[in-house]
């Protein structure tokens, strides 16, 4: 249902198309049917539970899952065993290993080649793709003798060397420390201004709602919720929000409700100096705070404190994926 | 193009890992240990003899180096940066065949001649029978070697555990390939060099499309 709101509102032709598409292993079913479509030029943030079939959705994308049921259009075109568009795109795998004998030099030109790259374009290539990644030092070192994060750095930069326009990222900031991942972030983004499509799954909420332009979620097998970061955060608690300390304010509550800008407003009789105050999704933050102050300046209402509450996608993730219970 | 570029990687693999340097001193290095032990070989020509060793040996060590190769790259998954580009499956299997068999060749062809040299300078065995038998002791041994190599990628192919791959490819792989040599020491009316490249390569055959097939239809 999700999947057929978002693709009626988009005007052109998605780069990605999922129709849906079932895959079962054996008894177990992975995929139950997923929908949902991206444009080009979009970051698409795929999160869900572990065994919700995240990775099954990207390895089906890349052709290296053929046995399945259902749709899928890559520019238009739907996806065969014998049309797989390898050149439009490159694959971060989430566990994958690489042979530990040869360079990173050597890892890239092979997998250059093998990408139907020539050498000569290879040389000017690789160097490339080593300083976007920050692995340009690294560049005559054996495999094995890199670091977890620059290894992960490596992935990215075998899946870019041919430079496609369609970017498939599974867990990329997996097993990365804090500054590796910001460069990680970083890349992504730059990527993103380059046209690049890119689709990524992880864990990490965070990391996906600074990225991501649209956002999937994925529980057991199916794509309970689409849409972009700020749209589902509202749609989820109504909106931004305040926490307000003061006196007396559960007197207020009422005449609070019924201000325009505000959509509902959280109290309990426990506690009568404090209230969270919900704007309406469409409200100007600046105008209802203007709003909500005016009201406090006018009824003479003494503030101690008060408390911007951002929502968060954890709080939309769990909502999905928890039954509805949020924590 | 990706069949050439596959093979010569995986070549450049064997060098770079040591592997081909170990089988080329260490099978004419066992060679010239034959020869100077001497074996009892029950009236088989000393270099026969040899060959015939070094095709259980290398035919031993292809079967099991493949297999527990192939289950380590399946579990690291290192084909999946193979097959999300252009590069057909089948390409793969035959690459590492190929690259895995023409190591073995020489490795045996290197045994033998060291051994012959030495045959040659001690006992001093005539021309002809010297190229005669080393030409069988090949055909023996690269019959058996060819289809030990195919087994051993289909043991590799078909099952996860390296321990499993290795003791698999001890039992299986070594009896497989002795379907090529046993018959031209056993029956005198046919012509070992024939017989064994005959079964050799048809033996071979059958078991690399089973492996194509399977290989293909493998989940990645």
């Amino acid at each position: 249902m999700e999947a057929k709101l978002s693709m009626s509102k988009v005007t052109q032709e998605p780069i990605i198309e999922f129709k849906e598409v079932y895959k079962s292993y054996k008894d177990v079913a992975a995929l139950r049917g997923v929908s949902f479509s991206i444009q080009k030029g979009e970051i698409f943030g795929y999160i869900g539970p572990n065994g919700a079939g995240k990775t099954t959705t990207l390895k089906i994308l890349v052709g290296l899952i053929r046995d399945y049921s259902g749709e899928l259009k890559i520019n238009g075109e739907i996806l065969t065993s014998h049309n797989l568009p390898n050149e439009l795109i490159g694959y971060l795998p989430q566990d994958v290993g690489f042979q530990e004998w040869r360079t990173v030099d050597h890892a890239l030109t092979t997998f250059g080649l093998l990408s139907g790259m020539k050498r000569e374009e290879l040389q000017q290539r690789i160097p490339e793709i080593l300083e976007l990644v920050g692995l340009s030092e690294a560049r005559n070192r054996k495999i094995k003798h890199l670091s977890g994060g620059m290894q992960q750095k490596l992935k990215l930069a075998q899946a870019l060397i041919h430079n496609p326009p369609i970017l498939v990222l599974d867990e990329p900031m997996s097993g990365l420390d804090p500054t590796s991942r910001w460069q990680m972030r970083n890349i992504i983004l730059k990527l993103a201004k380059e046209d690049i499509t890119i689709i990524f799954s992880s864990h990490i909420l965070g990391d996906v709602e600074n990225i991501a332009t649209t956002i999937g979620i994925l529980h057991q097998g199916v794509v309970v919720k689409l849409g972009k970061p700020q749209d589902l955060k509202q749609e989820l608690i109504g909106g931004e929000g305040v926490e307000i300390i003061g006196e007396n304010l559960l007197e207020k509550v009422d005449e609070i409700s019924i201000l325009s800008s505000i959509t509902s407003v959280e109290s309990s009789p426990d506690n009568s100096s404090r209230i969270v105050v919900y704007f309406a999704p469409k409200s100007i933050l600046e105008d209802a705070l203007l709003e909500l102050m005016s009201f406090f300046s006018t009824n003479k209402i003494v503030i101690r404190n008060f408390n911007y509450l951002k929502p968060s996608l954890e709080q939309v993730y769990l909502k999905y994926v928890n039954g509805g219970v949020i924590s | 193009m990706s069949f050439f570029l596959l093979f010569w990687d995986e070549i450049r693999g064997f060098i770079k890992s040591k592997v081909m340097i170990t089988l080329w001193v260490g099978l004419p290095l066992l060679s010239i240990i034959m020869h100077f032990i001497q074996p009892e070989t029950e009236g088989i020509p000393i270099s026969i003899f040899t060959g015939l060793l070094v095709a259980s040996i290398g035919g031993l060590l292809a079967a099991v180096m493949l297999s527990t190769t192939m289950v380590n790259e399946l579990n690291a998954r290192v084909y999946d940066l193979y097959l999300i580009r252009p590069v057909k499956r089948w390409h793969l299997i035959i690459a590492k065949y190929l690259a895995v068999f023409l190591c073995l060749t020489v490795a045996t062809f290197l045994s033998l001649a060291v051994g012959l040299l030495i045959d040659h300078f001690t006992i001093g065995l005539p021309p002809d029978t010297v190229i005669k038998d080393t030409f069988e002791s090949l055909a023996l041994s690269l019959a058996a070697m060819s289809i030990s190599c195919a087994a051993g990628i289909l043991i590799g192919i078909l099952v996860n555990s390296v321990a499993l791959a290795a003791i698999l490819s001890i039992y299986l792989g070594q009896q497989l390939s002795l379907v090529a040599v046993l018959p031209g020491i056993f029956f005198e009316n046919i012509s070992p060099l024939y017989f064994s490249l005959g079964i050799g390569v048809a033996v071979t055959i059958i078991i690399m499309i089973v492996e194509i097939i399977v290989f293909n239809k493998k989940q990645f």
